[in-house]
C-alpha cells in the first residue's frame, strides 16, 4: 500500500470507529420517564433537566435514578418478604400487608446523589459526570425504621443497622450493602418508604420498599430493601469503604486520597442551585425570575441571595415552602435588568445552622458533595 | 527512496499502526465492558491516561476479563481524554 493510500485507509477505519461508537450511544426511551439527561442507559443513570425543577415535589417521571448495580427483576408484591435479623430477640419475615399495618408516615425529603454536581470539579474525577439535576424532593410515605425493629427486639448494643437491597453485582462487583448508625436508624423521620408522592413506589425507584434516610447522602436510601440486619459494626463492603468516603483534611485538587483520612458521608452541606434561566440562555431583555431551589441536608434554609453582577452586589431571593429540615424550598428573584448584555447569576443558600454555601467546593478525588454557589450565564438581546 | 518520502512513509506506518490499535482497543470495549453497563457511561467521561488506567483496574478487579487491555487504554485517552471537549448531554426518548 502506498503511504498515501495507507493514510486513506487508516481515516477511513477512524470514520469507522466513529460510526461504530454512535451505534453503541443511539438514544433510548426510560419506560415512565419523560425524556432526561441520559448518563447510562443499563443501569439506569438517568438527571433531571432543570427546566423540570419548577414545582415544590418532583413528580416521579421526573425524578432522577442512579443504579449501582443493574435492577433486580421485578419483585411480586404478593411474595416479598423482608428479613429483620442480626442483633433481634425475634427475628421477623415481614410481608407487605404486614408493613402497611405498621403506622404511617408521611414526609417530604430530599434525594440527592452524592456526586451530585461531580461533572463541575477540576480536575475531572471518574463517575458519572452529573450537573445540577441528580436531585429531587418527594413525599415519602411508610413505616417508621425504629418501628420495624422495635416489633423484631432489636438490641439496644446493636450500634450499627444493616441494609441490603435485591440487586446483585455482575462478576465480582461488589453487593451493595449500606450501614447506617442506630442513632440515625431510629430517628422518627428515617421511613422505610413504600410510596413515593402519595403512589406505590414504581419499580425503577426501588419497588416496593426503600429506605429514606433525610438529610443524608442519596446512597443511604438504599433501594428494593430485602433486609435489615442489627449489628454491633459497620458493613465494611465496597459501598461503605472506599465508597463513599470523604478526606477529613482537604487534598490538593487532582492528588489521591489518602484512605486513611476517609470517612463516611452522612448529613449533606447547604447547597443552592439556579434552575431558571438555563446557564448560556439568550433571553430578551426586560423582566426576568431567576428562581431555583435549596436544601440543607439535616438543616433547613434560612436565606437565598441572588446576584446579578458576578457577586458585586447581592439581593435576598423570595422563599416558598415551610422552613424544614430534609426538604428543600423553592426560591425566587425578580430582576428587572436595564442594559443588554451578558449577565453572571449566582446565587448562595445559608441555613439555619448558620452554614453559608462556599464559593469553591473543596475538591475531592471521587467528586462527591458539590455544593459551590450556583453561577449561571445569560445574554439579554435588546428586541 | 529521497528521505522526505521514507519520512513521509514511515510517518504514514504509525498513523496506521496507531489506528490499528485505536480499532483493537475498541473492539475491547465492546467485547469486555458490555456486560455491566452500557458504553454511555465511558463516553460521557473525559479523564487523564492515569485515571483512566485505575479505572481499568477497578473493573479487571471487579470481574472483567480483559484480553487487549494496553489497545483498550490508548482508545480511552484518544477519544475521552481530558483534553477532549465534554460532550452536550444526551436524552433519552420520549
Amino acid at each position: 500500500m502506498s503511504p498515501n493510500r495507507r493514510e486513506l485507509f487508516a481515516a477511513l477505519l477512524a470514520v469507522g470507529a466513529i460510526r461504530a461508537a454512535r451505534a453503541a450511544d443511539d438514544p433510548v426511551a426510560i419506560p415512565g420517564k419523560r425524556p432526561m439527561i441520559l448518563h447510562n442507559d443499563r443501569p439506569e443513570d438517568l438527571e433531571t433537566p432543570v427546566r423540570y425543577f419548577d414545582s415544590y415535589l418532583t413528580p416521579v417521571d421526573a425524578f432522577f435514578v442512579r443504579q449501582h448495580l443493574p435492577r433486580p427483576a421485578a419483585i411480586d408484591r404478593g411474595k416479598y418478604r423482608l428479613t429483620v435479623n442480626g442483633m433481634v430477640s425475634k427475628p421477623l419475615e415481614l410481608t407487605l400487608a404486614d408493613l402497611e399495618k405498621l403506622p404511617q408516615h408521611t414526609l417530604p425529603a430530599v434525594i440527592e446523589c452524592t456526586g451530585n454536581g461531580r461533572g463541575f470539579y477540576s480536575p475531572k474525577v471518574p463517575g458519572i459526570q452529573w450537573g445540577r439535576g441528580a436531585i429531587g424532593n418527594a413525599e415519602w410515605t411508610g413505616p417508621r425504621i425504629a418501628d420495624i425493629l422495635k416489633a423484631a427486639g432489636a438490641s439496644e448494643s446493636a450500634a450499627f443497622l444493616e441494609t441490603d437491597g435485591a440487586d446483585t453485582g455482575v462478576a465480582a462487583t461488589p453487593d451493595f450493602v449500606r450501614s447506617l448508625p442506630m442513632k440515625k436508624a431510629l430517628h422518627p423521620a428515617t421511613l422505610l418508604a413504600l410510596k413515593m408522592n402519595g403512589q406505590p413506589l414504581p419499580d425503577i425507584h426501588g419497588a416496593p420498599a426503600r429506605l429514606i434516610v433525610p438529610g443524608w447522602d442519596g446512597t443511604s436510601s438504599v433501594k428494593w430493601v430485602v433486609r435489615l440486619s442489627a449489628a454491633a459494626q459497620a458493613h465494611n463492603g465496597f459501598f461503605m469503604n472506599p465508597g463513599y468516603r470523604y478526606p477529613k483534611f482537604a487534598l490538593p485538587p487532582g492528588t489521591p486520597a489518602r484512605p486513611a483520612e476517609l470517612e463516611v458521608i452522612e448529613g449533606m452541606p447547604v447547597k443552592s442551585s439556579i434552575t431558571s434561566p438555563e446557564d448560556q440562555a439568550k433571553l430578551p431583555l426586560g423582566a426576568v425570575t431567576v428562581r431555583g431551589f435549596a436544601w440543607a441536608g439535616e438543616e433547613a434554609i434560612e436565606r437565598v441571595d441572588v446576584s446579578t453582577d458576578g457577586g458585586s452586589t447581592w439581593h435576598a431571593a423570595e422563599l416558598t415552602g415551610a422552613k424544614l429540615p430534609f426538604a428543600w424550598r423553592l426560591w425566587r428573584f425578580d430582576w428587572k435588568p436595564a442594559e443588554p448584555g451578558y449577565y453572571t447569576i449566582l446565587s448562595r443558600a445559608t441555613d439555619t445552622a448558620g452554614r453559608v454555601q462556599p464559593i469553591v467546593s473543596r475538591w475531592n478525588p471521587s467528586g462527591y458533595l458539590w455544593n459551590a454557589i450556583d453561577r449561571v450565564g445569560v445574554t439579554l438581546e435588546r428586541a | 527512496m529521497k528521505p522526505f518520502v521514507l519520512t513521509l512513509a514511515l510517518a504514514a506506518a504509525a498513523i496506521a499502526a496507531d489506528q490499528a490499535t485505536l480499532e483493537r482497543g475498541q473492539k475491547e470495549e465492546s467485547r469486555a465492558c458490555i456486560a455491566c453497563h452500557s458504553l454511555r457511561l465511558i463516553h460521557s467521561q473525559r479523564l487523564s491516561r492515569a485515571t483512566w488506567n485505575k479505572e481499568l483496574d477497578k473493573m479487571v478487579g471487579w470481574g472483567t476479563k480483559m484480553t487487549d487491555r494496553d489497545a483498550l487504554l490508548e482508545y480511552l485517552v484518544a477519544n475521552y481524554g481530558d483534553d477532549k471537549p465534554t460532550p452536550p448531554p444526551a436524552m433519552s426518548k420520549p
